[in-house]
């Protein structure tokens, strides 16, 4: 599905990717781990499409496309969906616009007919369910005056409705207490199917107890330095990033 | 010369002379530095003809049809002392003061009464083709009384120069309030003048919701003074900018007694070869003690010719205040722009988003819901690639 090789990015004059390469098949769950600064989330905004970051050499496939030709949008409507590490506050636009506008752009996208107001709130309100979602944050500004944990279940909310072919999670984990972090991880375990892949960025171990990966990698200095299977979590775990620091 | 001179060389008024030694403002005119006065100066400008109408309205610069209400009256228009002072003062801040002064058509003066509540929409009637209309509108709200005034405009398709200026006098005795909503949505030939000045007595509350997105010129001068302790004043403006229209408001708030409170927000959003022109300015007096102030003033700028002039001026005098300001100018945001685009939205629903949600900080505070509604339509309707978000209100908006 996705086949990352030799990726190198820089933000201004420091390079920040140097050579990355993974492969990642139609139904797996991939997590990234590293410590802070190791570029985890410049890999997803790279993938994502921000343009902060200036790609100097090698190339993303996603679906037999070059991804890095892609603008952002155009990502979005082939299947793929970031959760933001820091989701981003819009005040004056309505989290229903959002929501709604999304999932009819990615519909239209994929040949679907437009969801009607009434099908699409039959909708949305079966998902904030799942994500024990009051449905007062459908008529409150996106993002706006949300705490750190309501933002991230916004996010998976918002990955529950367009339904992603694969999804990137940045430190999705970070700020939420533990009933969150149980609430945000079975809403991932609950979008895990044979035909879509999703590639975890984390620092941390727990959210992977809940969302149990096929593979993780450590990034350390814009590189993978080691993978694994998920007992490599538990590893890093005990002994940290300790000798995966040095350049 | 100017294109009020022959008309100015005809009438008797006292300032007659006075308009047409001084002409329109320069630009070396501080105040009127951005004012494009060419469009004024070109035309030859004639006195307009009131149309008929069944509403309250401004036109050809008679008020007509004045209505009715409970704790409502026609006074008389002889000005008291200190709006004389008042009416002398706007004459005298620059030189189309005088033309406004020698051109004056008709002047309406209005009481509130005593504790009444009452509501005023006043209809602002496109004039003519290179026609101007000139009134003065006197609002006395007497103690306790509360007052709506909406102020709305005709939009006309009309491709011909044409003027309308209002000068708006109100004094709030204590206790009293009011609400102004004012919507300018002139045609696009229009050139609209505003001169607005309030007068605030102890305990009283004026609150200005200043919204523009009409005519080709539009000028408008507030001055509120918070004359009365614990007086308030609130203003809450947008202005949106396009093609080669030119937007300027000059506010300023006069805090002369203690204990007063002030707020004042304003956002301009220009693209094309729009230029909006912003300066708000606070003054603390040496003895207004006790006194609090909050200034926000947010530029957005959407096209590389767009031009805008924001000025916020603080002058505080006494020491025992809370002051409050900020202000910015900026395009649109690029992190809020890919996270919206990142959802699957396309550039051009991404901006339209965004230039919404500039907007509707302003427009959503309007209490007035029939006002609100209309604005946030024309609002849509003014947005390139507005239509999605007007089905997004229509479909999910309970």
């Amino acid at each position: 599905m996705l086949s990352i090789r030799n990726l190198h990015a820089r933000v201004g004059d420091k390079p920040i990717l140097k050579g990355i390469n993974l492969e990642i098949n139609a139904g797996e769950v991939h997590a990234i781990m590293g410590p802070n600064g190791s570029g985890k989330s410049t890999l997803s905004s790279v993938l994502a499409g921000r343009d902060d970051y200036e790609v100097t050499d090698g190339e993303v496939i996603y679906m037999g496309q070059n991804l890095l030709d892609l603008e952002p949008e155009e990502r979005a409507w082939a299947g793929l969906f970031l959760s933001f590490q820091y989701p981003v506050e819009i005040p004056g636009v309505k989290n229903i616009y959002l929501l709604k506008a999304a999932v009819n752009a990615i519909r239209e996208h994929r040949g679907l007919p437009e969801l009607k107001a009434a099908e699409f709130l039959k909708l949305v309100r079966e998902k904030l369910k799942v994500m024990q979602m009051d449905e007062a944050f459908l008529h409150r500004n996106v993002n706006e005056g949300f705490s750190g944990g309501e933002k991230k279940r916004n996010e998976i909310l918002q990955m529950q409705l367009l339904e992603p072919t694969l999804a990137l999670l940045d430190e999705t984990d970070s700020g939420l207490d533990v009933d969150a972090l149980r609430i945000v991880g079975e809403g991932i375990n609950r979008m895990r199917s044979p035909d879509r892949s999703v590639l975890l960025v984390t620092h941390y171990q727990r959210l992977l107890d809940i969302v149990k990966p096929d593979f993780v990698h450590v990034l350390a200095n814009g590189e993978i330095k080691l993978s694994g299977d998920h007992t490599l979590a538990k590893q890093l775990e005990r002994e940290g990033y300790e000798g995966f620091e040095a350049a | 010369m100017s294109g009020f001179s022959e008309w100015l060389a005809d009438v008797k008024d006292v300032h007659a002379p006075e308009a047409l030694a001084v002409g329109l403002p320069t630009k070396r005119v501080e105040s009127w530095k951005y004012v494009p006065t060419r469009g004024l100066a070109r035309t030859t400008w004639q006195p307009a003809n009131p149309k008929a109408t069944e509403q309250f309205a401004l036109t050809g610069g008679e008020f007509v049809n004045v209505p009715t209400a409970d704790g409502l009256a026609v006074s008389d228009n002889t000005l008291t002392a200190s709006e004389q002072k008042r009416i002398d003062e706007i004459n005298q801040a620059h030189g189309f003061g005088l033309t406004q002064a020698a051109l004056e058509n008709s002047r309406l003066a209005l009481t509130i009464q005593t504790t009444a509540s009452v509501v005023l929409n006043l209809h602002h009637l496109a004039n003519q083709a290179n026609s101007a209309g000139f009134s003065t509108l006197i609002i006395r709200v007497e103690a306790g009384a509360q007052l709506t005034l909406v102020e709305q405009f005709e939009s006309t398709d009309a491709d011909k120069a044409n003027l309308s200026s209002l000068r708006c006098l109100i004094t709030l005795a204590r206790d009293s309030s009011v609400t102004h909503v004012r919507f300018q949505a002139a045609n696009p030939a229009a050139h609209v003048f505003s001169n607005l000045d309030v007068e605030c007595g102890e305990n009283s509350s004026y609150r200005l919701q200043t919204i523009e997105f009409g005519s080709k010129l539009a000028r408008n001068d507030i001055y509120i003074a918070l004359a009365g302790r614990e007086a308030s004043a609130s203003v809450n403006g947008l202005a949106i900018t396009n093609g080669s229209q030119y937007h300027d408001t000059h506010l300023a708030i006069d805090h002369v007694v203690g204990d007063t409170n002030s707020e004042m927000t304003f956002r301009n959003m220009v693209d094309g070869k729009g230029e909006a022109t912003f300066n708000g300015r606070v003054l603390i007096r040496k003895d207004s003690q006790r006194s609090a102030t909050e200034q926000s003033i947010a530029n957005l700028l959407l096209s590389g010719s767009a031009r805008v002039n924001p000025k916020p001026e603080l002058e505080i005098y006494a020491d025992d205040v809370t002051a409050s300001h900020g202000c910015t100018v900026g395009s649109l945001n690029k992190t809020e722009l890919f996270y919206l685009k990142s959802r699957g939205l396309s550039e051009a629903d991404a901006r339209a988003f965004l230039q919404y949600a500039f907007a509707e900080k302003i427009v959503e505070e309007i209490e007035h819901p029939d006002i609100r509604e209309l604005v946030e339509t024309q609002l849509l309707g003014e947005l390139k690639h507005g239509e999605l978000i007007a089905e997004l209100k229509e479909s999910v908006d309970v």
